[in-house]
């Protein structure tokens, strides 16, 4: 065996530990050494980083972690899954509130639309349902039909002048809504209207009952 | 003889994920020691190693999805963020030979081995010892690697290349050139004269 063969071998053959080696390899590097000083130092000094390898593996062998690790680790995911928790309720309650306001304003606007829409169809009504009333109004039958001004001389501080049909009382619960129409539509309200600007629109002011129905009306100047 | 179902790593890591305490606590009392072991031998410094086994499960925390049970088990995914960990530390920081410091529990590292030995052996073992890690710690990240894998973790060269992610040859060729190294280094250490051809 040559000098390079025995440091190959002692390499190579998990390296250190000469006695891991088969018999007859062993024993041809054990009378190599023998022989060559250097190869014999070399294995000396191999043996003596076997076991220096060894207490350093014995030394730390049992070091584990410091126990601050794992409680900085579980402070960690405690926070981590604490603040998930927390950031969940946060998102569910923000879309709970976000559904909630959304309900209500759909509601909301359902019912304004609910009151517009009956405001009108009251006013539209009015028009067609009162075509049928006898026009007797106390107030604007004695006023000379001919004339426009009929409607504008009910606009004085009581502004609203009653519809044929309609009681004093029976406009104290009522409300307001203004329409416009062509004049000739107040002649459907039981009012004398000049024929010659019947198709002037106009807007008015109709004094709506309880039951729907205008019970007065305004023109407004 | 086979862990329990419930005891499985995977199983664990699943749990721990969903915010399971108990798992992760589990997981990190079967895996801490070795990591730290690791991380210790390889930078010589435990407040390093300890960052590196802090980083490792925080990463696992933080990320449990990353884990691919089909490209290994949990042990090995975890062997290799520390392994990250610690090449980065070692390309960062200057080394430390900090061996000596006690650890984190007030005990030093090699308490329990001094206590079998006279002053002497223990003088002679501390010398030795020394010897060994400065020269451990002066080998090259990649050689170190080989070394404290095969000669101190006493792995395999298959369970080596499998945790360091190169092939098995790499493996043998790294320990190779390691020990040699390792070889000239102890012998620069004692003013003997260089012998081994490979570290020249």
């Amino acid at each position: 065996m040559k000098c390079e063969e025995f440091e190959a071998i002692g390499l190579e053959r998990s390296g250190l530990r000469m006695s891991e080696l088969d018999v007859a390899l062993r024993q041809s590097a054990a009378e190599h050494a023998s022989r060559c000083a250097s190869c014999a130092a070399l294995q000396e000094s191999w043996q003596e980083a076997r076991i220096a390898l060894q207490a350093l593996r014995e030394t730390t062998r049992d070091v584990e972690t410091p126990q601050r690790v794992e409680m900085r680790l579980l402070h960690e995911f405690g926070m981590r899954h604490r603040t998930r928790k927390v950031r969940s309720a946060a998102i569910f309650a923000a879309w709970a509130l976000a559904t909630a306001a959304l309900v209500f304003a759909g509601v909301s606007w359902w019912n304004w639309k609910l009151t517009q829409t009956h405001g009108n169809v009251s006013a539209g009504n009015v028009v067609k349902l009162n075509t049928s009333v006898p026009s007797v109004n106390p107030s604007s039958a004695e006023v000379d039909t001919s004339e426009e001004p009929t409607l504008i001389a009910d606009n004085d501080a009581v502004d609203f002048t009653l519809l044929p049909g309609s009681l004093p009382q029976e406009t104290d619960d009522s409300t307001i809504v203004r329409v416009g129409m062509e004049r000739g539509a107040l002649s459907a309200l039981g009012l004398q209207v000049n024929e010659e600007r019947v198709s002037d629109w106009i807007q008015v002011d109709l004094l709506v009952g309880q039951d729907g129905l205008p019970k007065a009306v305004r023109l407004l100047q | 003889m086979s862990i329990p179902e419930q005891d499985r790593d995977d199983v664990l890591l699943r749990r721990a994920a969903k915010g399971d305490q108990e798992s992760f606590t589990l997981l990190y009392r079967r895996h801490q020691a070795a990591l730290y072991r690791f991380a210790l031998r390889m930078t010589g410094n435990s407040w390093a190693a300890e960052e590196v086994v802090q980083d490792v499960f925080m990463t696992l925390m933080r990320e449990p999805k990353k884990y691919d049970a089909s490209r290994g088990p949990v042990g090995a995914y975890l062997f290799g963020i520390a392994r990250n960990r610690v090449m980065k530390h070692l390309e960062r920081l200057p080394r430390e030979l900090s061996l000596e410091e006690s650890n984190g529990n007030g005990a030093r590292a090699n308490e329990s081995a001094v206590n079998r030995f006279t002053p002497v052996h223990w003088a002679e073992q501390q010398e030795r010892s020394e010897r060994v890690r400065a020269a451990v710690l002066d080998l090259p990240a990649e050689f170190r690697e080989a070394v404290v894998l095969c000669e101190l973790e006493e792995l395999s060269y298959e369970e080596a290349a499998q945790l360091s992610g190169c092939p098995i040859g790499t493996i043998r060729s790294r320990l190779h050139r390691g020990r040699a190294l390792l070889l000239a280094k102890l012998e620069i250490l004692r003013d003997a004269p260089r012998r081994v051809s490979a570290a020249r």
